[in-house]
């Protein structure tokens, strides 16, 4: 297990918009937005302790069940992003944050990804409490990021706002 | 200023809530879990979104004969059951609002053949013009075939997953 990383944002994961996520309007389709979102999961998960191997050995595995995207700005094929992650909250069983999807040379924000992702027991496939390294590293994450402001973006509600 | 699109339009379906897409799960949308990943509802939601662009007028033709196209603002999605490799998806659209350049969607995807309610997503779409990449007013024809599927929706109920804010509901 790496050592988990206390920067606040989580700052790690990098990425390039590859050709199979453009779509006919000519930019990054909104599902492979989540699919580059997801991937920052990972990375998020494995500084937790319970990303590939975890599942792999048959432990455990973390599912989202809830997701809230908006998109921000459009990023075109090629396109190198920086995704960081800012804990918002957790319980025994879930964790709750948010990911911020930059383009990393330009710099403007392009989307952002809310999301509830929830322990599982790899046998019942049913929600259990985090391991208890992983509610360490949780822990000490959540710590590390409870004086950050909490973006403007969590804890939206969708609607056709009217002036 | 709408645009008056110089191709047919499709038969209107004005059914509520809407009930014509239909898709399975690939085997390319199966992660390391097993099951559809969650990147992959997004991407079969939007295909269902497609479904009611081109119910309005606003398909292929749209976007190949360089009027418009259709951007996905903000997008929420419930993950309420697992879905496998090949599963059959059927999705039902809602209209729960819209102005002169948006709708508000609510779809649900079910199993097609077990029932079950395997996810929600509600998302904003924007019509765009296409020279400026930028918003623009529903073509004239969408927006009156637009009006019809609002009356159409009307008496339904709102759903009960729509609207929701996503927190840690503490006991």
């Amino acid at each position: 297990m790496i050592e988990p990383s206390l920067g606040a944002p989580l700052d790690v994961h990098r990425a390039t918009v590859l050709p199979e996520w453009i779509d006919w309007n000519g930019h990054m389709n909104v599902g492979f937005y989540v699919v580059a979102f997801d991937k920052a999961t990972d990375t998020l998960c494995n500084q937790f302790g319970v990303s590939w191997e975890y599942t792999r050995d048959k432990i455990g595995m973390t599912f989202v069940i809830e997701a809230h995207v908006t998109y921000d700005r459009e990023v075109k094929q090629g396109d190198p992003l920086r995704i960081a992650t800012q804990i918002l909250d957790h319980d025994a069983k879930r964790v709750h944050y948010i990911h911020m999807m930059y383009h990393a040379t330009e710099g403007y924000l392009a989307a952002t990804n809310e999301l509830m992702l929830m322990n599982i027991d790899y046998a019942s496939r049913r929600a259990a409490p985090w391991p208890e390294w992983a509610m360490a590293r949780i822990e000490q994450m959540a710590a590390a990021h409870r004086s950050l402001p909490r973006p403007p973006q969590a804890g939206r509600l969708i609607g056709i706002k009217r002036k | 200023m709408s645009v008056i699109l110089p191709y047919e339009m499709p038969p209107l379906a004005t059914e509520a809530p809407l009930d014509i897409h239909r898709s399975n799960v690939l085997p390319e949308w199966v992660d390391w879990n097993g099951h559809m990943n969650v990147a992959f509802y997004v991407l079969a939601f939007d295909q269902a979104s497609g479904a009611f662009m081109r119910n309005m007028g606003l398909g292929r033709h749209y976007v190949d004969g360089r009027h418009g196209m259709t951007f996905v603002l903000e997008t929420h999605v419930t993950y309420d059951r697992e879905m496998k490799d090949g599963a059959p998806m059927r999705f039902t659209t809602q209209l729960l609002d819209r102005d002169a350049k948006r709708v508000h969607l609510f779809h649900e995807m079910y199993h097609a053949e077990q029932g079950y309610l395997a996810a929600t997503n509600e998302t904003i779409v924007m019509n765009i013009d296409f020279a400026s990449r930028r918003s623009a007013p529903w073509p004239k024809q969408a927006a009156e075939r637009l009006e019809r599927v609002w009356d159409a929706h009307q008496p339904l109920p709102r759903p009960a997953k729509a609207g929701r804010m996503m927190g840690l509901r503490k006991k």
